[in-house]
Parts: C-alpha cells; structure tokens; sequence
C-alpha cells in the first residue's frame, strides 16, 4: 500500500508493530500520522476485547458528533463505511470509510456528514443506499424478512424527507394489515419503486396487472377505499 | 380445257352454263316470299320442301344470299307485326292464350324456314357473319312482339296477377304459365330477367312483406311460423312448375328475408309463445321447424342459439342458488341431470344435434354449476347416494349411463380438486362400513375418472381399495394362527395406509376390555409380520354389531359405532351414569359424544338408553339409564350413524380450508415448472400458464397466483429483472 499523502508532516516511523487484537498486524511503513489518527479514533469507540466498536461505541460517537443514535445521517454512515453487522464497526471498516470520506478526525467528520448526505441523495446512490438500509436490519444469520415495526421506523428514516406523504399512508397500512407480518427483501425495493413511479395520492398511474407485489396491490386497494 | 388426249368414255361433268337473269333473283326470293307466307298461314301442306330448298339453295349459290337474308327479315318482321296486333287485339285472360297459340305458331314456322334455308344457315350466313335464321327468327319475336308498346307492360301485369291470384289462393293455368315463361327464357337469360323475374321478385317482396305484417300481428309464434313454412314451400313448388329453375333461390330469398329475417326478434321474444316458451315446453316441432327457417337468414342460428343460452344460464343460476332445492343435495343434482336430458332431447330431436348448440349447452351448464361453490360436494354426495342404494337391483347397463351422466356434470366443475376431497371421504364411509351396493359400479367410476383426470386423480381412491382387500387377507391370517380366538367377539380390523384415506385426527378413546385386549393380539400379531410399521386405531370411524337384553327380556341384535360400543358396554357395570362419568370412562371428545349420546337416547325407535331429564338435547348434568322398555319389531336395529352427509357449516370451511391448502404447493410445482423451461418469463404470461396448467384441476386464483411467486423469490427460487420489473427469472 503506498504512503498516503498527508496533511502533516509525516513522523519518522516507529520502529515497533502494533498488533491489534483481531490479529492483524499494521506494518509500519505504511502508516502514516493520518492513518494513526484514524487509528486512535477507532480506539477511542472500540471495545478493546472485541476490537470493534460496538452499540455503545456508536452510541458514544453519536453524542460526540451531536446527531441522536437514531438518526439517518449515522445510517449513511455505515453505508459509507460499507458496515457488515449493525450496531459495529470494524476497523478496517472505520479505517476504509474514513479514508473515502477523507477525514481523520471527530470535527472533520462532523463537517462531512452534510456532503455525505448530499452524496448518497445522489440518484446513482440512492438505490444503492436504500437497499443497504434493509440488510443492515437483517441481524440474524439467514434472516430474509424484517418485522413490521422495524420497516415503519426504517420507512420513515430512509424515505421520509422525499417521500413523506407515502410514507405516512404506507406505514398507516402496514399497521392495521394482518396479511404480511415481515417484509422481505422484493416487497422492500418496490416501495422505493413505488414511490418514485405512481404518482400520489390519485394512483391514476397504478396498474394492479402490473407485477407489483401483492403487499402493494393490497395497499392500493385500501387507499381507494379510504378515498371514495 | 379439255383433255386433247385421247381416252376411253370419259363422262364429264354438265356444263351447264348458268344465265344470271337478272330476273332470276326475284323470281326466285318471291317464290320463297310466298312459301313464307304460306307457312305464316298455316298452308304449309300444300309446300314442296325440295324444290323450296333448291330455290334457296341457289339464290346462295349465285350470290344472292344478301337478298335472301334482308328479305327473310322483312318478310318475317311483317308478319310478326301482324301477329302482334292479334295479340293486342285479345282480351282479358284471351290475351295470354292468344299470346301462347302464336308463339307455338311462330316457332313451327321458323322451324320449317330454317329447314328451308339450311344452307344459306351454314355458309352465307357465317360468312356474312349475320344471326342464324332460329336466332334471327327468336330476336325478332322478341323485338317486334314482346317488347311491343302495346304488349310489353300488358303481359308482364299479366304474369304477376296470375302469380298473385294463385298466392291468395285461387287456381291459375300453370301450363299456360310455364309455356309463357319457357319462351321468355327461350329469348334470353336477359329477356327473362328484365321482363319478368325482376319485377317478380320486386312484387313479391312487397306482398310478403304485407303478408308478414299481417300475420305477426294476429298470429303466435309456432303459427307464425308454420304460414312462414307454408309460404316457403308454395314458393319453391311454383318454381318446380313453372318457373326458371335459377329463380328459387332468389325468391326463397325474398320470402326469407320478408318474413322470417325482418322479425326474427319479435318472433324469438314474443311473450308466451317465443323461444323461450317453446324450451320451456318441449314444443320440438315448434322449435324444430324455428330451426329449419332461422338457419336460412343471416344470423338466425345464432340468434336462437344466444337466447337459448341467457336462458339456460337464468334458470340454472335459479336453480343452483334457490336454498329450497338445496336442502337435498341429490334431488339437486337430479336436477341438474334432468335439465341436462331435457336440453339433450331439444338439441337432439328439433336442433339436429348442431354442434354450436350442443357447445352452448355445455358452456351454460359450466358457467351455473359453478356458481355454487358446493356443487362438488353435492355431485359426491349424489353419486354416495346411487353407489350406496340408489342402484340396487339396476342393470349393469343402466348403472354405465348413470354414471356416465355423472361425469359429464363432472366435467363441467372447475374445482375439481374439491370434489376429489369429497369423493375420498364418502368412498371411504361406504367403505368402512362395507354399504356399497355394487363393487363393479365402484371400480367403473374410478375408472371412468382415471381417463378423464390421469392417474394422479385416482390413484389413492385405488389405494383404498387395495388396503380394503388387503385387510380381509390380514383378518384371515390373524384368525388362522390364533384358534383360540374364535369363541370371543370376532374383531374385524381394516388397515388404512395413511395417506391414501382422508386425514382424520386420531383421538383414541377406552375401548371396553375386552375389545382392547383383541386390539393389543392384532397390533402385536400385525407389526410381528409388518416391522417398521405404526398402527393408530381411529376408533371414530368404527363399527360394533353387540347383542342386548332388556327388562323384558326382550332380546336385540344393535349395529352402533364403536364409540356408542364404548358408552353401551359401560352399562353392563352400571345401572345409572352420569354424562361426566361416561365422558371420562370413555375418552370420547364432547361433541362426539354428545351426537353419539343423542342418537341412542333420544330418536324415536333407537332409544335404547333412557335420559333424565327427558330433553332433546344432551346436558352435562344429564344421567343416562338403560331403557328397559325399549322395543322394535325388528330383532336388528341400526343405530351407528356413518352416513355420508351434506356437511355443516364448520366442517364445509374446514375442508375447504384443506382445498386451499393442498393448492398452494400445486401452483408452486406449476409454477417452478413454467419457469424452468422458459427461464425468463413475464407476469402476464405466468398466471397464464399457471392458469393453464391446473385447469384440469382447479381454476387458479391470479392473486394466489401472484402470492406464491412472491414467496418463491423469498426462496430464492425467482428473481425479479433489475431492469423490467414484470419479468421473472428462474434461478438454477
């Protein structure tokens, strides 16, 4: 890997390795003061016996950076840091997603949480991010399908700024449904779908011959009758 | 030049050196001008052919030919002139005669001209290229008589009032009529058709159209139609006699259109008498004759054949949703193959088994027995009925068309899968209790369904009986090698392999002793023999013939289930039991005991247990004695209760339940199907052929349809398209 090019002046390498618990060993040419940096902010979040920063280590950079644990932004964030498991992030996850996002510090990426949220709004991105959301929620090995509940809040958190009139419909009706108790992962894009392409709240454009998943035919069919 | 040579008697040939006399010419023409005229005035007799032919001969030969020809025609031209004026001098009805009588004199003479002038006929005159003489003679009738000012109109109003007369009525010389039409079609296809048949056929459509008028306003329907065939025939006989054989079918036409094409729905849709009333009332020469007329017009068929259709599908939607006629399930379906025999009979003796007919017959039956969702079951029901008593003592013959009539109105279900589930139930009851009348008339059916459904349909029915035979065997065995046994009760057990009989839960009660102990040598005698085997005794679905006495001594032989077994046998310990204390003896679950309960002590003739207090219904607090006043005049009385019946409302809901059940791993083999051989497919054309797939069993719901491919992405078995949503892949 070569030497990345930093801010600073670089320090003379130390000539011993640090060998984190995870059993990787960071040789020292390639590290640079940046990525020491970067280093010894994951440090300061990790759970030192797992090497990865856990719930509360998340929980603690929330308050840091100032945006409450529930927020989108930190969603965006482990969508950029490309995150594996909700609730952790590795290191080499923190170390790849902080390089991308060009920060080495708890104020510089403050400041770059509103160009990350302006990135991921990017159409190219959006999809993207959107289908992150849903598997960052499947925490169970094997799991397909989220609960009802979960997908409300995720509905509201992903969808909510652009879509807020169809969120609020959609998540009425996946409150009072019976028929589907989990989402699955087809049902989950073609909300987005849906949002994007029927125009609301006539639904003129909806076409039930369409192959829309039958959660949506549903869903329509109860807006109409709301509506008459 | 003659031969110089000198030669034997040489006969030349006359020289006769001809004298053109100029005169020659008109002496000859004016000889011949007379023969004509002569001919014309009937004095032919006294004519020497020969030397009248010779005469032409020569003028054509001389090269006068011209002179003949133009005189021919004058000479001719002024007697028909003549003739014409006697026509137009004759009166009234004369006219036609006069007109006939100069017609045949015209043509006798233009016969005995042409004999004469036969050569100018073959070679002046195809070399002149001018008309041959029978020709010219026909023309110039044609010209100088028939199309005369005077006679034209007159002979054609002529013609039409005969024809008219003899429409209404009176009788007309139809000789003299034919004659007259033969020579207009002797003048010319042309001549025939302007001067007569058009105007004919316009007439005529005018008179029928006032005739039809008149009788749709007095008559019903079958009359109508009976003047209308009446009419019809009357057209095509006048043709036959004296018309042009081409004209029938343009005046058919005429009459066709007039009366029945212009009221063919005011005819179909007249109130107690149309179409309807005639199916109603098995009128087949009313209808047969309808049918005969309506196939001659546009859209006739068709139109007897939509309103044929709306009201089959009336009456039958009537008759499958009127809750009367539902209470019993049998004289419901024997309804339905009465109608079916009823529509047969029309279609067969006043349809001429027309296919399109038969297919709307078919199409309707479809559409109404579907409408009520229960007609499977009741079909099952209705043959339990035949197979169970309904054909005892019924030849083998009559029992293959009953059952063939069965399956027609098999065929037109479209949840067949439900009646499948139905079937196995009732096949099983008259199994089990051994109350089929006919084995033969069994395996016929299943037969019978096989060809019509393959082997998947039948093969667990077969299964069933394969186990019924199988078990007589086992019975046999354990019998032979337990001697001992034969002084006991007799056990006689049938082993159900599971899975080909209908899933019952299994809830086992107490059985008696005695019983027990049996049961326990059969298992141990059994599972000795079928290792890895597992035997569960539905005790819900058996029988016990038990003897009892009563106070008086009274002896009786009574056939009851093994449950009612369960609660009798108690009462040989027992005087007096309470419900609760008969419940927890037995084991035997709450509402089948209660039934069980209700049905010794409470009907008529089968109360062989007394109940205090004496209600209808079976309390918890109720106690139950032996009735020791019980009698019947029958040494065996029946009282098990294992007749199939139509079910209740829970129990309907519960198989149907099943039904839905057992559909959904169906479509999803269909649809895994599809899509493993066309790999990529879209929406529209997955429930198609899903839906195509499973008729022959059910008709599958799209939305059920679309629930199970969802379920399949789930799996992972089908991906959506990233890029067309509609489109589904197949994932290896």
């Amino acid at each position: 890997m070569p030497p990345r090019a930093s801010k600073r002046k670089s320090v003379p390498p130390n000539s011993s390795s640090v060998t984190s618990s995870d059993g990787r060993s960071v040789s020292n040419k390639a590290k640079t003061k940046g990525m020491e940096k970067v280093d010894r902010l994951f440090n300061t979040y990790a759970n030192s016996s797992l090497g990865m920063i856990d719930p509360e280590g998340i929980e603690a950079l929330c308050a840091d950076l100032g945006v409450d644990y529930t927020d989108v932004r930190i969603l965006m964030l482990a969508w950029k840091l490309k995150s594996e498991k909700q609730g952790y992030f590795t290191r080499e996850e923190w170390q790849t997603g902080l390089k991308e996002l060009g920060v080495d510090s708890l104020s510089k990426l403050k400041k770059a949480l509103p160009e990350l949220e302006k990135e991921v709004e990017k159409p190219s991105n959006y999809e993207g991010f959107y289908i992150y959301a849903f598997r960052y929620c499947l925490t169970e090995e094997k799991q397909k399908s989220v609960d009802i509940e979960s997908i409300c809040e995720l509905l509201n958190l992903v969808l909510g700024v652009q879509f807020r009139p169809q969120v609020d419909s959609l998540v009425e009706y996946l409150k009072v449904q019976n028929d589907y108790k989990v989402i699955n992962a087809d049902q989950w894009i073609n909300f987005l779908r849906f949002c994007k392409e029927i125009s609301f709240p006539d639904l003129g454009n909806y076409d039930a011959n369409q192959a829309w998943p039958l959660i949506l035919d549903n869903f329509v069919e109860w807006m109409r009758e709301k509506q008459s | 030049m003659s031969n110089q040579k000198k030669r034997n008697f040489q006969i030349e040939a006359f020289k006769h050196r001809v004298v053109v006399d100029p005169k020659y010419a008109e002496k000859t023409w004016s000889v011949l001008e007379h023969a004509i005229h002569e001919i014309y005035n009937h004095n032919a007799s006294g004519l020497s052919f020969e030397e009248l032919y010779r005469n032409a001969y020569n003028m054509v030969l001389h090269k006068f030919g011209e002179k003949l020809y133009s005189g021919l025609v004058t000479t001719m031209t002024a007697h028909l002139k003549e003739i014409s004026k006697s026509i137009e001098a004759a009166q009234g009805g004369l006219f036609l005669e006069e007109l006939n009588r100069k017609w045949n004199d015209h043509n006798k003479a233009l016969q005995m001209i042409r004999d004469i002038l036969m050569y100018m006929d073959r070679t002046y005159i195809p070399n002149a290229h001018k008309t041959p003489v029978h020709e010219l003679g026909l023309n110039l009738w044609r010209d100088n008589v028939i199309h005369s000012s005077k006679i034209q109109s007159r002979l054609l109003s002529m013609l039409l009032e005969l024809v008219h007369k003899e429409r209404t009525g009176e009788v007309i010389d139809r000789g003299l009529m034919r004659n007259i039409i033969k020579m207009l079609m002797d003048l010319g296809s042309s001549v025939y058709q302007e001067d007569f048949e058009k105007p004919f056929l316009e007439v005529s459509a005018e008179f029928y159209m006032g005739e039809s008028q008149k009788f749709i306003e007095c008559c019903d329907c079958g009359d109508y139609l009976k003047k209308a065939e009446i009419r019809l025939n009357e057209e095509i006989e006048r043709v036959t006699h004296y018309l042009d054989v081409k004209s029938e079918v343009k005046i058919t036409n005429v009459v066709e259109k007039e009366m029945i094409a212009s009221h063919m729905m005011r005819l179909v849709h007249m109130e107690n008498s149309g179409l309807v009333n005639m199916l109603l009332d098995d009128k087949y020469e009313d209808l047969g004759r309808m049918y005969n007329l309506f196939r001659r017009v546009p859209n006739g068929l068709s139109t007897i054949r939509d309103v044929m259709t709306s009201h089959l599908r009336e009456i039958g939607k009537q008759l499958v949703t009127d809750a009367e006629k539902l209470k019993d399930p049998v004289e419901f379906v024997q309804r339905l193959l009465d109608e079916k025999d009823k529509y047969d009979n029309i279609i067969s003796q006043a349809f001429c088994n027309d296919k399109m007919f038969q297919n709307a017959l078919n199409s309707s039956f479809e559409y109404f027995i579907n409408l009520n969702n229960r007609s499977p079951e009741f079909i099952s029901l209705f043959v339990d009925d035949k197979l169970r008593k309904g054909l005892k003592g019924v030849g083998e013959e009559e029992v293959e068309i009953i059952l063939d009539k069965v399956m027609m109105l098999f065929r037109y279900l479209q949840e067949k899968d439900v009646f499948e589930k139905y079937y196995k139930q009732h096949l099983a009851k008259r199994l089990l209790s051994g109350k089929t009348v006919s084995d033969e008339a069994e395996r016929s059916l299943i037969v019978k369904l096989k060809t019509e459904c393959g082997y998947q349909f039948t093969s667990k029915l077969e299964g069933m009986f394969t186990d019924m035979k199988t078990s007589q065997d086992t019975m046999q065995g354990f019998y032979a090698s337990h001697l001992e046994l034969t002084d006991g009760p007799t056990l006689v057990v049938q082993v159900l392999t599971t899975g080909s009989w209908p899933t019952q839960p299994s809830i086992t009660c107490n059985l008696p002793a005695e019983m027990s102990a049996l049961c326990e040598k059969f298992r141990s005698y059994y599972l000795g023999t079928h290792t890895g085997r597992r035997l569960s005794w539905q005790t819900n679905m058996g029988t016990a013939d038990i003897k009892a006495t009563f106070g008086k001594g009274q002896k009786h032989e009574l056939n009851v289930s093994t449950y009612q077994m369960c609660v009798l046998m108690l009462f040989n310990n027992a005087d007096r039991l309470s419900y609760k204390e008969i419940e927890q003896a037995t084991g035997i679950p709450t509402s089948d005991l209660k039934r069980c309960l209700q049905s010794m002590a409470c009907v008529k003739g089968k109360n062989v247990l007394r109940k205090e207090p004496m209600s209808k219904d079976i309390g918890e607090e109720d106690a139950l004695f032996v009735n020791d006043k019980f009698t019947s005049k029958f040494y065996k009385v029946k009282i098990g209760t294992v007749v199939a019946q139509k079910e209740t409302e829970p129990e309907k809901l519960e198989t149907r339940q099943r039904v839905e059940e057992d559909r959904k791993p169906q479509i999803e083999a269909a649809i895994v199907r599809i899509m493993k051989s066309r790999r990529v497919l879209d929406h529209n054309n997955i429930i198609a052929e899903v839906t195509k797939q499973l008729q022959s069993r059910f008709l599958a719901n799209p939305t059920e349809i679309k629930k199970r491919i969802e379920s399949l992405i789930e799996r992972d078995f089908l991906e959506r398209d990233n890029n067309d949503r509609k489109l589904y892949r197949y994932l290896a």
